[in-house]
């Protein structure tokens, strides 16, 4: 069963905290396309948070490409884009590099951030298992 | 039987069933929780935790002696009714403070891993949408439906009696119009309560909240359209007295109330044994994952019986002493239901009331 979990001690904005699960779930094939999310209320409800959090969360996600959500059915996991537009490739790759030089800024060595890049590209192809529960 | 005899047995069952219940609490309560409070995982097991325990059973028992002891000695002094009120409000307030006390007992012991672990909280992600709301709903519309139309009859009917107070006439009607769909209603809320759950659980967490909830909701539901059905056929009875058709209730009606308590406390004994305080016996193999939402947070907890949090839009949340849900009492509509559940039980009270004074009866 996948779970969702936040912890409101941390710095990190919850609606962020459950944004980043769910990508991370849908990239590693856990969530396929078409698969039906909570609602905001229900979701919003088990974790105890309010509803525009969860409501904040969704629309990002939408607005990512990774949900899709209709009136009547719900909240639904978004098929992958079939091709990605110039100019949003362009904003992620500068979104990456951006993190890469974080990353280069923190310490991180480049035979250090290279396998775990290869890690993470290599888990959303195959491992689906790796988000589940926790 | 003697009236007394009768008085005295109600008493006699209802300190059994209540202080019982009070004994066997602690026993299926889920892990972490002591008294209301949530102490942690693994402090429950520890030395002080077992000597609280030990000293609320011993405190039941004496409880439970009290109460049949004052309430049986004022019945033996000739005024059964008393002696049943005086006991009965013996054992709920008596209960109530020996609860109070060792929740605060328990409060001392929590350590400071526990308010760190309130801060988290899990949710399932997939897993549909909650079981029972069918039953549900379809008990809401048919107990409104029906005890609407045994109110109207009651009305229409009165006319055509002979000298009968209005009130002892409408009364049951109304407790019917009042009490089947809010059974209805609590069954509906029930399938959409919050679930407290044990994140890192494999699931095992989420599928014993969602059993234990859907077994509450389709108990409530059951109970309404029984309580409506045991209601509009006591109203009936009262119409045909009135008409001079029958001359008395007659047993069938005592037996039915009978039924609809053994359904009710038959019913709970199985969920106790069956799933414990919120699935409980189900969730003892996760029982090292910690408790969240909500449940593991003292701080919204008001001794440990009152939920109280405006950000969470949750109405029913699962109780922490006791077995069942009980309202977010900082959601409005949450509130809304209490206000307005008061304000016609108050007008009920206020209608039988009246009708006494005026000597109606």
């Amino acid at each position: 069963m996948l779970t969702l979990t936040i912890d409101r001690s941390l710095d990190h904005p919850v609606y962020e905290q459950v944004a980043d699960q769910v990508r991370r779930l849908v990239a590693s094939g856990a969530l396929a396309p078409g698969t039906p999310l909570p609602s905001v209320r229900q979701l919003a409800g088990d974790l105890g948070v309010n509803l525009n959090t969860i409501a904040r969360a969704y629309r990002l996600l939408e607005g990512e490409g990774f949900l899709v959500i209709r009136d009547r059915a719900g909240v639904v996991v978004a098929a992958p884009a079939e091709e990605i537009g110039h100019s949003a490739r362009d904003e992620l790759l500068d979104q990456m590099r951006a993190i890469l030089a974080r990353l280069r800024q923190a310490g991180m060595a480049t035979d250090e951030l290279l396998p775990i890049m290869r890690r993470e590209v290599l888990a959303m192809d195959g491992g689906g298992k790796e988000s589940d529960d926790e | 039987m003697s009236e007394a005899v009768v008085v005295n047995l109600f008493l006699t069952v209802r300190v059994l069933v209540v202080g019982g219940a009070l004994l066997v609490l602690p026993r299926i309560t889920r892990k972490g929780l002591l008294f209301g409070a949530y102490v942690g995982e693994s402090l429950v097991e520890r030395d002080a935790a077992r000597r609280l325990r030990g000293r609320w059973n011993r405190g039941c028992v004496i409880l439970m002696a009290l109460s049949l002891l004052v309430g049986l000695a004022i019945s033996w002094a000739g005024r059964p009714v008393a002696g049943n009120l005086t006991g009965t409000a013996v054992l709920l307030l008596g209960g109530l403070g020996l609860y109070l006390h060792f929740y605060f007992r328990a409060r001392r012991l929590v350590p400071p891993a526990a308010a760190q672990q309130a801060e988290k909280a899990a949710a399932p992600l997939l897993g549909g949408g909650p079981k029972g709301v069918g039953l549900a709903k379809f008990a809401l519309g048919l107990c409104t439906l029906v005890a609407v139309a045994t109110f109207v009859y009651a009305i229409v009917s009165y006319e055509t009696m002979s000298a009968r107070s209005f009130v002892a006439v409408m009364f049951v009607p109304s407790l019917n119009l009042l009490f089947s769909p809010f059974f209805a209603l609590l069954a509906i809320l029930t399938a959409g309560a919050k679930r407290s759950v044990r994140g890192g659980s494999g699931g095992r967490s989420i599928e014993a909240q969602n059993a234990f909830r859907a077994t509450m909701t389709n108990l409530l539901s059951w109970m309404a359209l029984l309580i409506c059905g045991f209601f509009t056929i006591l109203s009936v009875q009262i119409i045909r007295i009135g008409r001079s058709e029958i001359g008395s209730l007659g047993v069938g009606i005592w037996v039915m109330a009978g039924i609809v308590f053994a359904f009710f406390l038959g019913n709970l004994i199985r969920i106790v044994r069956g799933y414990g305080q919120g699935g409980a016996l189900m969730e003892r193999g996760t029982a090292e994952a910690p408790l969240t939402n909500g449940l593991a947070d003292n701080a919204r907890w008001i001794w440990g019986l009152f939920y109280v949090d405006r950000d969470d839009p949750s109405i029913m949340v699962e109780s922490r002493f006791g077995i069942g849900y009980t309202l977010n009492y900082g959601n409005r509509v949450a509130m809304l239901i209490v206000a307005a559940f008061l304000v016609l039980s108050l007008g009920l009270i206020a209608l039988g009331l009246f009708g006494t004074l005026i000597g109606g009866g």
